[in-house]
């Protein structure tokens, strides 16, 4: 994979991010976020299936929609709207930095799993309310082009191209991926669906959620909000390893593996032929 | 197995899994980029060493 980034005087970032300063970036506020995350998570589902009461329509079933909103307001908002500013800001020249990108590739990995995640726990939901897994509807429809428009967007990236051109060519996709983020959002209002409108708010922005009720819904909010950004976090941290190590992957990974084992001594490419021991396993 | 017991596994073990995979892709990242910053002697294969 070419994506290891040189430093050149159009981008200022790219030589910070190589730096030990930038590969050994670990905030520290980090294990303070995961741990809230745990603790937020653990009280959600403690409320969310012991304290809360049924529902006087939909009994137990209402349970589902202390997770399923929250993880739906991750992968559109949370994610989306990372994605989109991160793309914006890397497109703009004043702001152009590898910096923007990989964040902006960093919550499009994070949102395609919070979108499938989102289509499976809807799914659940559906199955006992509407008597069907799936259908057709305009709600589940755009989440569904959300989620391949996300998955688009990773096999994009994987495209072996000039780092510049590899973000720039990203940075278009993700404005796509989010321009389907709003007709997601008001697909319930803008077609006749199935799928029932705001969970909290309606669009007078009346709250019609009450008591327990409510507090767990703001809560499992809160929970998935800070799994995010842990997440984020630690994909970002990866994107930046990546390209540190960039095209020297395969070089690494070999030599890894020659100062683990020291029986493929003898098997390296120097070496390898007839007599270089079982298989010449160590060879590329 | 109920359909919201499905439902709470299926999100929070689904976010746990992946926060797992990051994390031991960004092991064996860190891994790479050890090998990587040592010097060429430590990298090399030990039959180029000598």
């Amino acid at each position: 994979m070419n994506t290891r980034v040189t430093a050149t005087p159009a981008n200022d970032l790219s030589t910070a991010i190589t730096s030990p300063a930038a590969r050994n970036w670990r905030p520290r506020w980090l294990p303070v976020v995961g741990g809230a995350a745990v603790v937020t998570t653990a009280l959600t589902v403690w409320l969310g299936l012991w304290v809360t009461p049924p529902d006087q329509v939909q009994g137990n079933l209402a349970r589902l929609l202390y997770i399923h909103p929250a993880v739906a307001t991750v992968a559109l908002y949370w994610a989306g709207g990372v994605a989109l500013v991160g793309s914006v800001l890397y497109l703009w020249p004043r702001t152009r930095s590898f910096f923007w990108d990989r964040l902006a590739a960093s919550a499009v990995e994070v949102g395609a799993v919070f979108s499938a995640l989102t289509l499976i726990t809807g799914s659940l939901w559906g199955r006992p309310v509407w008597g069907v897994w799936w259908t057709w509807d305009a709600r589940l429809t755009s989440t569904a082009l959300l989620l391949i428009l996300e998955l688009g967007y990773l096999a994009l990236r994987r495209v072996p191209a000039d780092a510049h051109i590899r973000a720039r060519r990203c940075a278009v996709a993700a404005i796509l991926v989010a321009i389907d983020v709003p007709i997601v959002h008001f697909s319930v209002q803008w077609w006749n669906t199935l799928h029932q409108g705001g969970t909290i708010l309606d669009p007078g922005l009346q709250v019609h959620v009450h008591g327990s009720m409510l507090w767990t819904m703001l809560l499992s909010f809160v929970a998935f909000s800070l799994i995010f950004v842990w997440l984020l976090a630690m994909r970002y941290r990866i994107e930046v390893l990546q390209d540190a190590v960039g095209d020297q992957e395969l070089e690494v990974s070999l030599a890894e593996r020659w100062s683990e084992d020291p029986e493929l001594v003898g098997a390296g490419p120097s070496s390898s032929g007839p007599g270089s021991g079982p298989g010449g396993k160590g060879a590329p | 197995m109920s359909y919201v017991d499905a439902g709470y596994l299926v999100a929070i073990g689904g976010s746990f899994l992946y926060g797992l995979s990051l994390f031991l892709r960004r092991r064996r990242w860190e891994r790479a980029l050890t090998v990587m910053e040592a010097t060429p002697d430590e990298g090399a294969p030990p039959a180029e060493r000598s």
